[in-house]
């Protein structure tokens, strides 16, 4: 026969033991918790530091992006286009004269476009020399525009670069075959 | 012992969650950034096609320098160049010249080889190949009067 003593000790021992189970447990949930806390908190941050470092990446891919559009359009482009002065609407066709009086005036224009720069170089015949009013039927290089920035390597495109010529008092449409390059800001 | 089984195998399922995690964004990482541009763009090709038509040639006729897509025409129909050389002369040796200074292909540049076709009325009236033929390449063909057909590809 067990004495009333000896009952409440065996109780509180019961107790005892239950209880650092329920810890135990408790303890086990709480180290769950953390882990799959830290796991998210981790895998989060590991996008955003993905995400983050391309952002300029993108951002200059779109410069690009933005570049390589524009040289498609920009020789129907009002400011480049000939128009109806070489007879019907051409199309990929660039006026030498009107280019010449834009790069005169440029300031007006350079932002205009949302570049780095734009030139036209004439492909065939070839020729190194830069556009001035002076050496204006040999030369092969118009500079348009050019900001002083670190640019990515440029987009071009095929143009037909026409003006009139003139030779024994006849006057022709003289068309050669040029690249309009487009160069975009390196955001980088 | 039950209950430590049971953790352990929460254990290997956590660290195959974050093993297959960090694949995929790799495998993510790889994809986003191989979006990388070609070497020769199609509107490239296009817009040659439609400005070497424009291109005003040596070959003069009574009124004017014309263009090479006369010179095409003036090919077909067999006519001559006021200087005497026949227009077909004329557009082979300036089409040669062009592709030549526009579609450089020596050395280790990404071109590898062109070829421009003009045909006439389904037959093949002239082609101008250079280089290698790939499995990569971008073309274009322009239509034009006299059931005339120019084809350009360029290989790279």
């Amino acid at each position: 026969m067990k004495t009333k003593r000896q009952k409440s000790g065996i109780l509180t021992r019961l107790s005892l033991k239950s209880q650092t189970k329920a810890q135990l447990k408790i303890q086990q949930m709480a180290f769950m918790l953390m882990a799959i806390t830290l796991f998210f908190v981790l895998a989060g941050m590991f996008v955003l530091v993905i995400k983050f470092a391309g952002l300029k990446e993108s951002a200059t891919l779109l410069e690009e992006e933005n570049a390589m559009l524009l040289v498609t359009k920009l020789a129907n482009s009002p400011e480049f286009s000939c128009g109806e002065a070489f007879g019907s609407n051409r199309i990929n066709c660039v006026d030498f004269d009107k280019v010449m009086m834009l790069k005169e005036n440029i300031d007006k224009y350079s932002k205009f476009w949302g570049v780095a720069s734009i030139e036209i170089r004439k492909v065939f015949p070839k020729s190194q020399e830069i556009c001035t009013a002076i050496n204006y039927k040999d030369c092969g290089v118009i500079e348009v525009f050019s900001k002083d920035v670190n640019s990515l390597p440029p987009s071009s495109n095929f143009v037909s670069l026409c003006r009139k010529e003139s030779e024994d008092g006849k006057i022709y449409d003289k068309c050669e075959l040029a690249k309009l390059i487009v160069g975009s800001e390196d955001k980088r | 012992m039950k209950h430590k089984k049971a953790q352990e195998e929460i254990v290997g399922f956590a660290l195959i969650m974050i093993i297959v995690a960090v694949i995929l964004l790799i495998f993510l990482g790889f994809y986003l950034s191989g979006s990388q541009r070609d070497t020769v763009e199609s509107y490239e090709v296009e817009s040659f096609i439609q400005s070497i038509l424009q291109y005003t040639t040596d070959c003069e006729d009574h009124l004017e320098y014309i263009p090479i897509q006369k010179l095409i025409a003036d090919c077909v129909d067999d006519e001559t160049c006021l200087d005497g050389r026949r227009a077909c002369d004329a557009l082979n040796s300036t089409l040669k010249n062009i592709l030549k200074e526009s579609w450089k292909i020596e050395g280790d540049r990404p071109l590898k080889g062109y070829e421009f076709t003009i045909f006439a009325e389904g037959e093949e009236m002239l082609i101008i190949k250079e280089g290698n033929s790939t499995n990569n390449y971008k073309g274009s063909d322009q239509f034009l009067a006299k059931k005339i057909e120019v084809f350009f590809t360029a290989y790279y």
